[in-house]
């Protein structure tokens, strides 16, 4: 019975070999006067570095990556439904799969519509008619 | 049945997510003065549908084996719609809830109901994976909904970092039977555990899924994020927070580790753990720990939001001391308790709500002189507090006889009953350090209480049942007792 996990134990040897193998031997095999002072500053085409390296990360490309998983799991889940949607056609319950599919996507449009008016898809965030203070406090100009 | 069929038997949770949506849309239109309304005619329509809904406790199977409906699930959901509808109410009256962002409050409160109500009703494991992430996720977002506090900041985050952490271990522990079994409904995989020769397979699913729910519940160890959580949230959220969930939390707690770690099979019958598995023991220990983990640290809290949080925590001991003699008296009492529990947690946080509305408090010293300004308030309050500390005339002592009651029923865990004895008289100390702070202080309150009707009639209300339910505690006893 346990013979079958010989697979899996190969596998986490190799797993941890191949990860392990290259760091030691490049430890070894590396040479030390590389490793101090000006070596490891960052390179900035040959001008001195300064200041810090952290900028001040903006939350809108955080933002829009949120919204863009959200839409696009959905999107993962059309398509096997488009895929086995022709077979339920040809038993006669087209309808019915077509409804149950069109509430999913109608509570993630209600989500779509939501994030639309609010202006968190907006990259320049202005004033807002339906917003209700979301962006209001903001003083950028009126559109 | 199949997903046509069952869907009469759904109507309160469909009604929730599309009121749910409706607000949103309402709030796009700028229509905002129709959503608390909506939302009140909504509740009040689900209620109703709800009713149609009890079953006999060996219920029936819908969705294709998702979901039961039977009469357990049935009392459960009742206790979390009274506790969540009156949440929503004071919510409107709370000064330290942002007016701008209340659509989407009450919105994610009504997901989180939804989650709790498909808890109370999950028999296939991802149903309770999904149900319980449907209650999770929401409830990140309302301890953090003032966005601008720190300290709300810090609670929605401590919750999500520990709540994932949780939610990945029970799902391990899910993996690991579905693994052994073949297939994700409990029934199934009930037939296939009592196969399984060693038992060390089904204690390590057993223990991941006991941490899953266990966070759920603020059980020791996985208490840790409790205080923090509720310290940080708005009083609004905290309250919402000790009680529904926690109902929520104990229904589907009961339902699967009966259905799939006992003998029997089955919620209405006195059972032993599955065959060599003694899972009671482990649990009567947690209960014994999470008691005194509540009840001992709470002792020292000065924020009166963080000892009620504590004091959830020792009121989930007692409760889980009932559950770790996997008997019906065990069920019946737990179900009893949370009723009791509900009314008297959430007259407590309605009574700090209304506190911290009209006066600059934060420490329990900071209650001074309240006794004197709204008298009838903090008589009210009295008896909730006295309720929780279980004394006899008011209900708090009544479910806490019954919790007892079980362990003398079943013959188990006697030194149990003596640890739990021991933490109800040590959680008098805090309990009656508000009381103190209340009444036996020479400071007089200048500041004009602002006596808002609705937040008055729920104290009221809620504070009255403490004293009621220990005249009248009978009927409702008689009437869970005849659910099974």
């Amino acid at each position: 019975m346990y013979n079958d996990y010989i697979p899996v134990v190969v596998f986490t040897a190799l797993a941890i070999g191949l990860l392990a193998a290259p760091l030691v031997i490049q430890h070894l095999v590396s040479p030390r006067h590389n490793k101090r002072n000006d070596k490891l500053m960052s390179y900035e085409c040959g001008e001195v570095p300064e200041g810090s390296a952290w900028v001040k990360f903006n939350v809108r490309f955080y933002i829009i990556a949120l919204v863009f998983i959200i839409f696009d799991v959905e999107v993962v889940f059309l398509f096997p439904w488009a895929a086995v949607y022709q077979s339920f056609i040809a038993q006669g319950q087209g309808l019915l799969v077509l409804f149950e599919m069109l509430m999913f996507v109608i509570i993630l449009t209600v989500g779509f519509a939501y994030v639309w008016v609010k202006g968190d898809l907006d990259w320049v965030k202005m004033q807002l008619k339906y917003a209700h203070g979301r962006y209001s406090k903001l003083g950028v100009d009126k559109k | 049945m199949n997903n046509l069929q069952s869907i009469q038997y759904f109507l309160p949770e469909l009604l929730i997510v599309q009121l749910a949506l409706s607000i949103i849309i309402l709030d796009l239109l700028s229509l905002k003065r129709w959503v608390n309304i909506c939302v009140y005619i909504g509740l009040g329509c689900s209620a109703l549908l709800l009713c149609q809904l009890s079953s006999p406790i060996d219920g029936f199977h819908i969705f294709n084996g998702m979901l039961i409906n039977d009469s357990f699930s049935y009392y459960f959901k009742w206790i979390i719609l009274i506790s969540t509808a009156s949440i929503i109410v004071i919510s409107n009256y709370s000064k330290e809830l942002d007016r701008e962002y209340s659509v989407e409050f009450n919105a994610m409160i009504l997901f989180v109901l939804l989650g709790m109500f498909l808890m109370t009703n999950s028999i296939d494991l991802l149903m309770i994976y999904l149900s319980i992430e449907l209650v999770s996720i929401p409830s990140y977002v309302l301890a953090g909904i003032l966005k601008n506090d720190k300290k709300s900041n810090e609670a929605s985050l401590k919750y999500v970092i520990f709540g994932s952490f949780a939610s990945g271990l029970m799902l391990f522990g899910l993996s690991w039977l579905y693994g052994i079994s073949g297939s994700t409904n409990i029934y199934d995989i009930y037939n296939s555990l009592a196969l399984v020769e060693s038992p060390y397979m089904i204690y390590i699913s057993l223990m991941l899924i006991l941490v899953g729910f266990g966070y759920k519940i603020s059980m020791a160890p996985l208490h840790y994020w409790t205080p923090d959580v509720y310290e940080g949230s708005p009083t609004v959220v905290t309250a919402f927070f000790s009680v529904a969930p926690k109902a929520a939390g104990f229904a589907i707690l009961i339902r699967t580790f009966s259905i799939l770690f006992t003998d029997a099979n089955s919620l209405s019958v006195n059972t032993f753990p599955i065959h060599n598995v003694n899972w009671s023991l482990v649990v009567a220990v947690l209960s014994a720990i999470t008691m005194s983990i509540g009840n001992l640290l709470a002792l020292k809290q000065d924020n009166v939001k963080r000892m009620l949080a504590y004091s959830t925590i020792s009121h989930v001991g007692f409760m889980l001391m009932a559950f770790s003699t996997t008997s019906v008296e065990g069920n019946i009492g737990i179900m009893f308790y949370l009723a009791m529990y509900m009314f008297m947690n959430l007259s407590a946080f309605f009574m700090v709500i209304h506190v911290e509305n009209n006066f600059n408090v934060k420490n329990i010293e900071d209650w001074s002189g309240i006794g004197y300004k709204s008298p009838v308030l903090s008589i009210f309050m009295v008896l909730s507090l006295v309720s929780l500390a279980g004394l006899p005339p008011t209900s708090g002592f009544v479910g806490k006889v019954y919790l007892f009651r079980t362990l003398f029923a079943t013959e188990q865990f006697y030194w149990l009953g003596i640890v739990a004895i021991l933490n109800s008289v040590i959680s008098l100390y805090y309990y009656f350090k508000i009381v103190k702070s209340m009444y036996f202080s020479e400071k007089v309150i200048e500041e004009k209480e602002n006596i808002q009707a609705p937040v008055y009639t729920l104290i009221v209300l809620f504070s009255a049942q403490n004293i009621l339910f220990y005249m009248y505690w009978s009927d409702l006893y008689n009437y869970i007792k005849g659910l099974f």
